[in-house]
């Protein structure tokens, strides 16, 4: 969801249960009732930093917000976009962002658009074209593409956020359902703390597994 | 237009209206500032208190059902020292009754738990929490033996001078015997009922949903049954007020509740939907009494007509 111009929200949903069939057929001027805005953002653009924005399939929007982001503080050129699907229509805004002046690297599995193969691997050839430069990896999209950029950049020593997804009740901080296992403390919550993470606080984090006594329901 | 009297003493407090929040969905209240009126609210219980703080369970903790959603979040909390210096300082003046929910994993961690709690400035009363497992006795929760139960609302009882509630589990088969063994215990009143242990299945990745494998079922799916219970513990006599708890999601599921016996009721799972839900339910009750013609809530507790 963004905000557009002249007030206008603007809401990309993929459908996939009823909440999103009923905005895919909500008509223009239908009632939404929102809840936000929730939780932390993207780091602000750098004017000395090439920041390169990972997108895995319905992760794209707050990728294309943070582009959105470069591009009005005049830093589009330090953004740089490597965005995956399985084919080519789960591959959308490819206009919008390529007006903003947006580089883009694209990957499908099927190889009907842009490299054959996962946004990995795309990851992995950018930042070695920026080596020795200053660069942040952030990512939004399942979670084994973040993972997988989050190894990739605590390798190099790159630093890395990735925007996260759990299961979430209140989106408040209140039903404590979207704990995910961190280094900082034992629990951190995508809703409140996240979803934005600094990866290095989340990054293969062991939980340990859930013992008898502490099993109480509720 | 009727002018109605939403003012109810009960369970040794008189709140404002007969409208709390569910512990455990509500937080420590202050998550809900700018997202509802806590002045508006008759009052609001917290997330269960430990004497030390619970960091909870092993994830995923949380999944949707059919009209309803299952969670094993553990219990996580800050514990009384924590309550006391992060979370009370903002309730002592939030403007609505607090009712601080505890619990133990022993008798002599609820006693000490329960005994701590009172002595705190701020605290209003006490919702003590009997659905955890008692360790001692081989994980068996406090609250589905009478006996044990009736000596834990006992042993509390003598340390806890403020209004003690018990929020009643529905796992037993017999909800009467238990709220009769909070009333012989020196209980003031009833919380009835916490959730249901279900459980769900992923049928694709042929695991649980979640890392506990039960949980406890909340939402509209369980109200019926809340209704159910809280309506026998009526009917049989039990000399306790009922707070009623489970599915409520607007003004007309409270009503369905003082009907069955309830004099208050809490709002849960549906905060998580709305978080202004109770606000609403207050708001909406106010205008359904008013169009009814009845000018007083205490009417309608326990008016369910049997045939």
């Amino acid at each position: 969801m963004s905000a557009g111009p002249g007030g206008r929200a603007e809401i990309l949903a993929k459908t996939v249960g009823r909440g999103t069939a009923l905005l895919e057929r909500a008509l223009p001027g239908a009632e939404v009732d929102v809840l936000g805005p929730l939780g932390t953002s993207f780091p602000e653009p750098r004017a000395d930093t090439v920041d390169l924005l990972v997108a895995g399939g319905v992760g794209l929007p707050p990728m294309y917000m943070q582009a959105a982001r470069a591009a009005a503080a005049g830093q589009i050129d330090r953004s740089e976009m490597i965005y995956g699907g399985r084919g080519a229509p789960d591959l959308v805004l490819l206009r919008e962002m390529q007006a903003m002046g947006l580089t883009l690297f694209l990957t499908t599995e099927t190889g009907e658009v842009g490299d054959k193969g996962l946004v990995t691997r795309a990851l992995e050839a950018r930042l070695r074209h920026h080596q020795g430069k200053q660069v942040r990896v952030m990512g939004c999209g399942p979670n084994g593409m973040l993972w997988a950029i989050a190894r990739m950049a605590r390798d190099l020593k790159v630093p890395c956020f990735i925007s996260l997804e759990e299961q979430m009740a209140c989106g408040i901080g209140v039903c404590l359902g979207c704990a995910i296992p961190a280094r900082s403390r034992p629990y951190r919550y995508v809703c409140s703390n996240g979803p934005v993470f600094d990866a290095a606080d989340v990054l293969d984090v062991k939980e340990a597994p859930p013992a008898a006594p502490a099993a109480c329901p509720a | 237009m009727t002018r109605v009297n939403l003012a109810i003493e009960t369970g040794g407090l008189a709140f404002r209206n007969p409208v709390l929040t569910a512990s455990g969905t509500f937080g420590y209240g202050k998550e809900f500032e700018g997202l509802t009126d806590l002045r508006s609210l008759g009052g609001l219980v917290t997330k269960g208190i430990s004497p030390k703080p619970r960091f909870g369970n092993a994830t995923p903790r949380i999944c949707e059902t059919a009209a309803g959603m299952l969670n094993s979040i553990g219990l996580e909390n800050v514990g009384v020292e924590g309550f006391e210096r992060e979370k009370l300082p903002y309730l002592r003046q939030c403007g609505t009754r607090v009712l601080v929910n505890f619990f133990g994993a022993t008798f002599d961690e609820y006693v000490d738990c329960g005994g701590r709690l009172d002595r705190l400035d701020g605290v209003d009363a006490l919702e003590m929490n009997v659905s955890c497992p008692n360790i001692k006795a081989g994980g068996i929760e406090f609250g589905t033996d009478p006996r044990v139960l009736r000596d834990l609302v006992r042993a509390c009882r003598e340390v806890i001078k403020k209004p003690l509630w018990i929020k009643l589990t529905p796992n037993t088969s017999d909800i009467v015997a238990l709220a009769k063994a909070c009333a012989d215990g020196g209980a003031d009143g009833l919380s009835i009922i916490n959730t249901i242990t279900g459980m769900a299945i992923d049928a694709r990745t042929r695991k649980p949903k979640i890392a506990t494998i039960f949980g406890g079922l909340s939402g509209p799916a369980i109200k019926p049954i809340a209704l159910r219970m809280v309506f026998q513990v009526r009917r049989a006599g039990v000399p306790l007020p009922i707070s009623g708890i489970g599915g409520i999601q607007d003004a007309t599921d409270a009503i369905e509740f003082f009907l069955a016996g309830a004099s208050t009721v809490q709002v849960g799972t549906q905060s998580f939907v709305d978080p202004d839900a109770s606000g609403h339910i207050v708001r909406d009750l106010e205008e359904r009494l008013a169009a009814d013609g009845v000018s007083d809530v205490r009417e309608l507790v326990g008016a369910l007509k049997t045939g």
